[in-house]
Order: C-alpha cells, then structure tokens, then sequence
C-alpha cells in the first residue's frame, strides 16, 4: 500500500501547529526514517498515518483508504494492515508473552491453531521463543521492544509504523532491532521509523525524512542523520 | 463458535476480575429487582381486593311505583359506569327480606302490607364510578332514594388509586436504580481494562467485539439479580401468605403460582433488557469516544 500525504497540517487545540504542509509518498516496501528534534511533529505524523490523529487540513490516503471521516468498521479493517510499534510498548501486563502477540490474532477472529503457528513463528524470528511464558515485568526493555514487534507484525500487516523502537535501548540492543526491522522490510512490508538514534539511521542508510517545527525539511535517499552538506 | 468462545472467556474474566464489584451489584440489582417484585406482589393483592369488595358493591335506587322500573330501566342501563342493572320488584324484596331472616320469617307477617318499595339494584364496573351515578339517579324525578356503600366505595377507589401510583412510583425508582448500578459497574470493568481496549481498537478489533463481552456482562449481572430476587421473593411470599392465613383467615391472598411465575419471567426479562441497555449505553459511549482520532 502506498502512503500518500498531500498539503496536510494538524493543528492542536487552542493553536498548537504540530505539522504544517506536509507532502510525501511513500512505495510499498521502503524504509524510511523520521528523524528530528522532540517536539519536530514524528509521533503526530506516525499518529496521522494510524488514524489516531486526523489532519486538519489535507489528504492522506493509505491504499485505497481515505484517512478522512472513516467509519469505524473502515477503520478496524485499515487498522488490521497497519502494524504499530510504541514507543512505550503497551504491553498488556496480565498477559504472558505469547498471549500479547496472541491477543493481536485472537481480535481478528483467526482459528486457534493458525494462531499458534502465527506466534510461534514470529516469535522465533524476534527471538523471544524461550521467553514466550514470561509477563513483560519480567522482561529487559530489548525484550520487550522484541515483543511489540512480534505483535505488530504478526498479522503480516502491509505498513509497520514504529515510534523510536531503539529509545532506551543501548546499542547493541538497538542494533539487534533495526536489525530486525530490516528483516521485516526485505519480506516486503513499508516500514516508517521516527528515531532519534543517529548511530543507527548512519550505520543502515535508508531513505531519511527530516521535520522541524512540524515542517518537512529535508527528504533523502540513502540519507544520513543530519543533512549532508553536499546535499 | 471461535468467537462465541472467546467472547464467554472475556465476559467471565470481566465477571471474575472484579468480582467485588460483581458481587456488589448483583445484590443491589437483586435488592431492587426484589423491591419490584414485591411492590408487583403487594398491587396484585390489592386490586384483586378491590375488584372483590367492588363486585359486591350495589347502588340501590328505589323509585315511586312499580311502572316506573320498566320506564326507567333503559336510562339507568345507559348511565356510565353501571354494568348490569336489576329489577327488584316490592314482593321480591319481600321474599328476600324472608330469607335473610331465616327462622325468624312469620315476623314479617306483623307487617300487614308490603311495605318494601320498588327499586333497582345496579352494580357498577368500577367503585370509582359511584357516586357519578348517584348523582345521575337522584336527577330521576321518579327516583325516590338511592342507597349505597359511599364511603366504602370512594375508600376502595382512593385505595386502587394509591396502589397504582405507588406501584408506578417504586417500578420507576428501581429501574433507575438498577440502570445506574449496572452502568457503573461496566463503567469500572471498562475502566480498569481501558488499555487493552485502546490496543484491541488499535489492531484492528471492531466497536462490536470489544462491546459484546461488556455488554454481555450486563446481561449476566442483570439475569442474576433477577433471578436471585425471584426465589427470594418466592420463598418469602409463601411464607407471608402462610402468616396472614393463620392470623386473619378473612383476608384473601392470591397463591396462584401461575402469578407467580409470570412475574418471575417479567423480572428475568427485566433484569435482561435492563443489563443490555445499560452496559450497551457505557461500553458505546467510550468505544466511540476512543476511536475517535484526536
């Protein structure tokens, strides 16, 4: 599914402007980082791709969906193709880990043992498989960040947004991550990082979107952290 | 099946997570539906009271001379409120007089003539129109006097009257009390499951399976407390109409267990609507309020 934002804002009560004349599209498959300083407008424009956040004025069309007055039953089914990674995790703290990524399937109705093929499957590729009985208390935030990813991803969803996977995490666990996320990218589905991480976004060079004060400055090919002077 | 399964599994995790709050509400439900119940109960008796004093009731109107039950007839028949009118003739309030004597009947005989007018015995539909028709009487020139349970008849009428709107009143109060209980109770269990609401919307669950084991919930809390208050109200009703046959035999209580029956289905099905309506009402408004983006 393609991604594409037309002239978008998005302007909080009373007349906080988080984005302002956004314009991008994003091919299915691509990587691309969303990088900038806190406050720069990543989350909202993560958010507005979710549909947790409408924009106040523009397009932005997913696919076939218009992100834009959806109905709710519209919504729930754009929602099953778009994986999302928080920042804070929001794992479910009563559920072991298997049943968080589970959960996801569960919701959509899929037989049970399809849903135990699923898990075991995407939790070997995070490598969380021996840690599947384990409540999130119980697990590193490398761990953790394993398990959100298992979960967004283990519907095969089209679009992976996630919101600084690699924040608090040191490097080699962040390394582990992206790493992980690449994998994710090369079977096929789009993924769109926010980061703050430079090491990472200069050490796997990817396609590089930089906001500041809610406007698009800068969109790179195979680009690094802060902008190239030759660019 | 799959989901009806996973939706059992939800509703009882609901049920069993706070089951302090489960509990609670379902005595309150149980109290109320009960209060219902008995507030039915004690209305029933009553107007099965009223509709056997009211039965009894007779307006006795007694005119001039015997030619004019045939003139009147007719006109009294029409008066609202009447439902079946008599002709009692001087000779046969005579023999009634006889009967009611029994063995004292030759005293009648000191008599000489009949001295028992003719007059019209008129029931009535309802002892609140007594005194309508009454008045309607005396208005007969041919009427010489009328004679009827006045103050019994406008008691019995004040009484039925109370009944109705005191029984309105308490059905009123507790259906609101037992919506407002159970929509709380939904509102906690919404409440401390608010995170895995916003993620199940977030990958994609419809408004319907996140709402269902809510709702469903409801449903359970509203059976339950209905059917707990059914049985109590049962077994305490049998044991009433046990006390008062044995202490005033003259008052007549109704033990029909068809009644009784049909007011245990009207409250089950009470307590059903009741907990649908509620939870639906709670569990609606916050999966719209979070679906909705920012």
């Amino acid at each position: 599914m393609d991604i594409r934002i037309s002239g978008v804002a998005k302007v909080f009560p009373p007349d906080i402007v988080a984005l302002e004349d956004i314009y991008l599209t994003v091919s299915r498959g691509e990587f691309v980082y969303l990088v900038g300083t806190t406050g720069s407008g990543k989350t909202t424009l993560l958010r507005l791709i979710s549909r947790e956040v409408e924009a106040t004025r523009g397009h932005l069309t997913v696919g076939d969906f218009v992100l834009r007055k959806m109905k709710s039953l519209d919504l729930a089914f754009y929602r099953r193709d778009v994986g999302v990674v928080f920042q804070d995790f929001k794992l479910l703290s009563h559920l072991t880990v298997v049943e968080n990524v589970a959960f996801v399937l569960e919701v959509l109705g899929m037989p049970p043992k399809e849903i135990r093929e699923r898990v075991g499957e995407v939790l070997e590729r995070v490598g969380m498989w021996r840690r599947r009985f384990l409540y999130p208390d119980q697990l590193s935030g490398g761990e953790k960040q394993r398990v959100a990813i298992a979960r967004a991803v283990v519907n095969s969803p089209s679009i992976l947004l996630a919101d600084e996977p690699t924040g608090n995490l040191d490097t080699h666990t962040a390394e582990d991550v992206m790493q992980l996320l690449l994998s994710i990218n090369a079977s096929g589905t789009t993924v769109i990082m926010a980061t703050h991480n430079k090491y990472i976004v200069d050490a796997y060079r990817q396609r590089v979107v930089e906001l500041r004060g809610g406007r698009m400055i800068r969109d790179e090919k195979r680009g690094r952290y802060e902008e190239d002077e030759n660019f | 099946m799959r989901i009806f399964k996973c939706l059992l599994r939800d509703t009882l995790r609901l049920l069993l997570r706070h089951w302090g709050v489960s509990l609670l509400t379902l005595l309150t439900a149980a109290s109320v539906f009960f209060l219902v119940g008995a507030s039915a109960l004690l209305l029933v008796n009553l107007r099965t009271m009223v509709q056997r004093v009211e039965e009894g009731l007779v307006v006795q109107a007694y005119v001039k001379k015997v030619e004019d039950l045939q003139a009147l007839e007719g006109m009294v028949a029409s008066i609202p409120g009447v439902a079946r009118v008599e002709k009692v003739l001087p000779q046969q309030a005579l023999q009634r007089l006889g009967a009611t004597l029994e063995g004292h009947a030759q005293a009648l005989e000191i008599l000489g003539e009949n001295p028992l007018p003719p007059s019209f015995e008129i029931r009535l539909v309802r002892a609140a129109f007594a005194s309508g028709v009454v008045r309607e009487l005396l208005g007969y020139p041919q009427v010489e006097d009328v004679v009827y349970a006045g103050k019994l008849a406008e008691r019995m009428a004040r009484i039925s009257s109370f009944a109705n709107r005191f029984s309105f009143g308490v059905l009123l109060v507790a259906v609101v009390a037992s919506s407002l209980v159970l929509y709380n109770t939904i509102r906690i269990s919404i409440y401390s499951r608010r995170e895995e609401i916003s993620v199940m919307l977030l990958v994609g669950a419809t408004p319907t399976f996140v709402s269902l084991p809510f709702v469903l919930q409801g449903m359970i809390l509203g059976v339950l407390g209905s059917l707990g208050a059914s049985l109590l109200l049962g077994g305490a009703y049998a044991s009433f109409t046990d006390f008062i046959r044995e202490t005033i035999p003259f008052i007549s209580v109704i033990k029909d267990p068809r009644v009784f029956f049909q007011l245990g289905l009207i409250l089950v099905g009470g307590g059903v609507t009741l907990g649908w309506i509620s939870s639906w009402l709670a569990v609606g408004r916050y999966v719209r309020r979070a679906m909705r983006p920012l």
